[in-house]
């Protein structure tokens, strides 16, 4: 906050568990005592866990709609412009098959639906990867031993206003965490 | 203490491994050198699949001259395998996309290696509509719509075909992106265990930096819902769409408004058997038979019974709108079907699809694994003639009695056919070979939250005992209580 200087990879107090209901209990602990939680890691997504931890609804669901929007108005132009628009500029070239109307709405219904799947699909799972960093190549940024095996690891940011490490310690040993580290991320 | 969803249910894992010991057990297969059962399989298919690819080959080469279709018969073994492979992709889908929708936590020891079944059926599937084509190079780009300078002359988007591409596409590509999300947990797992700095890298690679987090975790979840919700109505507009390119023409047979149900019945039916086939061997040659368990095998006989007789209700009413609606040609084609020169196989398909899946209603019959491995592969021989059936016995006599005709296949379809189990089996055979088979992080879920806590109470279950924690340190997310009963019967 006071200047540039903080460029130095920040360090996190981690405590480790064993199992998902320690995980899930000393997080809500800490998070009424009001230290501040940078992140909790675990093997699989714990029920409750974002809850305990006071992390707001995913974003990515309106992302997902936006994409599928998207996806249907490009369906309908694709269609109504390839079907039944002559412009000069790039003319379309409406073909009479059997009479059929030129624009159905009916016919356009299966390739509209289609699109928007394939946009709106697409586009969330695009959008999981840039809200999550998550890139070819990309190492991780702070990874706890174990916690893609059996591990369930909290980490709380030393840095942060209203950090205070007895009280996390004597939390995290209540709660009967197999470990208690400094570890620093990974620049 | 074994993984229970319920008091009242089965075990979802058998002799309760610990969180470690799952990763263990289901990385095990992939770690270690593959069995020489492993190799002599692996070629046997490969062998298969080569001489598949060559065959495909001559026939480029050669046209498709070389195969028995003629000026009646012009669909044959080509559309009658697009529409098997792609109806065995869709049991993938439903265990991974309508079974997550309904909470149905047995899914999670099947639902990956039943999604990379469903990406190998589909490439498979999509294989047939490009040779069938005969210049797939001329044919496969017209689908497209493109600027081009003959018009510039757009895609007709009110047929069919064109519908079935944008359909067969976008369904390759969502199972595709489902499947990888499913993924990328796991690659880190497996990252997370490397011993050689080359499977580092490249798990390192394609795991993206997955990290465990939970701000990540609570994004992923959100995104699987999506593609979950997505894809179940996709899985179910692929095969609406492919009935559509027979139910919109005007042959007799064809032309009725009951194929989009009954081809997606059709659809699961098949794909689960084949589901069965693949895990009844995976599983024994794995040593992952407490993961998948009979409980797992028993429910997908349940719902291939259910299926069965979908199909077979759908038979009945074929012919019953084909007396009711009094259209002679209607009525000539479905008798035609029955008694004709082709009804062995119809009655083939009869006594596969409808008949024999009736064993599963006997409780020793749908836990005995013999019996299913065989149910599983007869129902798949009766699926390939339903559509055989659908195909070639309405056109091989149509309006016109002097341009009836008979169809032989030729070797070059046989080995078509041959050829693309080959690639299939070989594809999935590789696939246990390099990726986790079993949706490791899922497992753990269903397996983790049963398990008691290590340092709890003596008494109480463990989910009360959560609960009492919670309470104690976190009065005010009354809500995190409240749902927890859900949690327990989910």
């Amino acid at each position: 906050m006071h200047d540039a200087a903080p460029q130095a990879p920040r360090s996190f107090l981690v405590g480790v568990f064993d199992d998902e209901h320690a995980i899930l209990a000393v997080t809500r602990a800490i998070a009424a005592a009001g230290l501040p939680i940078h992140d909790c890691f675990t093997p699989y997504a714990v029920h409750g866990l974002e809850r305990a931890q006071g992390l707001p609804r995913s974003k990515l669901t309106f992302v997902c709609f936006g994409g599928g929007a998207i996806g249907f108005l490009t369906a309908v132009a694709l269609q109504t412009y390839t079907q039944g628009i002559e412009t000069s500029f790039l003319s379309g070239w409406p073909l009479n098959v059997g009479g059929k109307p030129f624009i159905p709405n009916t016919a356009f219904v299966p390739v509209c639906f289609e699109l928007t799947v394939l946009f709106a699909g697409l586009s969330a799972a695009a959008g999981l990867l840039l809200f999550c960093g998550l890139l070819p190549g990309r190492q991780p940024k702070l990874l706890v031993d174990g916690v893609t095996d059996d591990k369930f690891a909290i980490a709380l940011d030393t840095a942060a206003p209203g950090f205070d490490e007895a009280k996390a310690r004597a939390l995290m040993a209540a709660h009967h965490a197999v470990e208690v580290s400094y570890i620093a991320e990974a620049a | 203490m074994s993984a229970t969803a319920s008091h009242l249910r089965e075990p979802l894992v058998l002799g309760s491994p610990s969180l470690h010991d799952i990763t263990e057990q289901v990385l095990a297969p992939m770690e270690r050198k593959p069995s020489m059962l492993w190799y002599a399989v692996t070629a046997a298919t490969g062998l298969v699949a080569l001489s598949g690819i060559a065959t495909i080959s001559w026939q480029l080469y050669e046209g498709i001259g070389t195969w028995g279709l003629n000026k009646t018969i012009g669909w044959g073994f080509d559309i009658t395998n697009f529409v098997f492979w792609i109806g065995i992709g869709h049991a993938g889908t439903l265990i991974s996309a309508i079974l997550f929708l309904f909470r149905q936590k047995w899914r999670t020891s099947i639902n990956r290696s039943a999604e990379a079944m469903t990406l190998f059926a589909v490439l498979c599937a999509a294989m047939f509509p490009l040779i069938h084509m005969g210049r797939p190079w001329f044919g496969a780009v017209w689908f497209v719509p493109y600027p081009n300078l003959r018009g510039p002359l757009w895609t007709n988007f009110r047929s069919p075909l064109v519908w079935d591409m944008f359909a067969i596409s976008t369904y390759f590509t969502i199972s595709a992106v489902f499947w990888f999300i499913g993924l990328i947990p796991d690659l880190a797992t497996v990252r997370d265990r490397a011993k050689t700095k080359l499977r580092r890298t490249i798990y390192g690679t394609l795991s993206l930096g997955w990290s465990g987090s939970n701000k990540h975790w609570s994004h992923y979840e959100t995104v699987y819902m999506c593609l979950a919700g997505l894809s179940t109505p996709l899985v179910l507009s692929v095969h609406t769409i492919v009935s559509t390119d027979f139910a919109t023409s005007v042959i007799p047979g064809w032309h009725t408004t009951i194929f989009p149900p009954y081809f997606v019945a059709g659809a699961i039916f098949s794909g689960f058997a084949m589901v069965m086939t693949l895990l009844i061997i995976a599983r024994k040659v794995l040593q992952i038979e407490h993961l998948i368990t009979i409980k797992h095998l028993e429910n997908m006989c349940l719902i291939i019974t259910a299926t069965g007789m979908m199909v077979g209700l759908a038979y009945a009413t074929e012919f019953l709108m084909a007396w009711y609606s009094g259209s002679n040609y209607e009525g000539f084609t479905f008798v035609n079907r029955a008694t004709g020169p082709m009804s062995w196989a119809y009655w083939i398909m009869v006594s596969c699809n409808v008949i024999s899946p009736q064993v599963f209603w006997f409780k020793k019959m749908r836990t005995s694994i013999p019996v299913m491995f065989v149910m599983s592969i007869v129902v798949n021989i009766g699926m390939w003639f339903e559509r055989f059936v659908i195909i070639v016995t309405s056109l091989h006599r149509d309006y016109l009695p002097s341009s009836w005709a008979m169809y032989s296949p030729t070797w070059v379809e046989y080995m078509t056919l041959l050829g693309s189990f080959g690639i299939f089996f070989t594809l999935f055979l590789l696939f246990t070979r390099v990726l986790p088979t079993i949706a490791i992080a899922e497992v753990k879920a269903v397996s983790g939250w049963a398990q008691k806590p290590a340092h709890g109470h003596a008494d109480g279950s463990a989910r009360a005992e959560a609960g009492a924690h919670a309470h104690a340190a976190a009065d005010h997310d009354a809500s995190a209580l409240a749902k927890e009963p859900e949690a327990v019967h989910a």
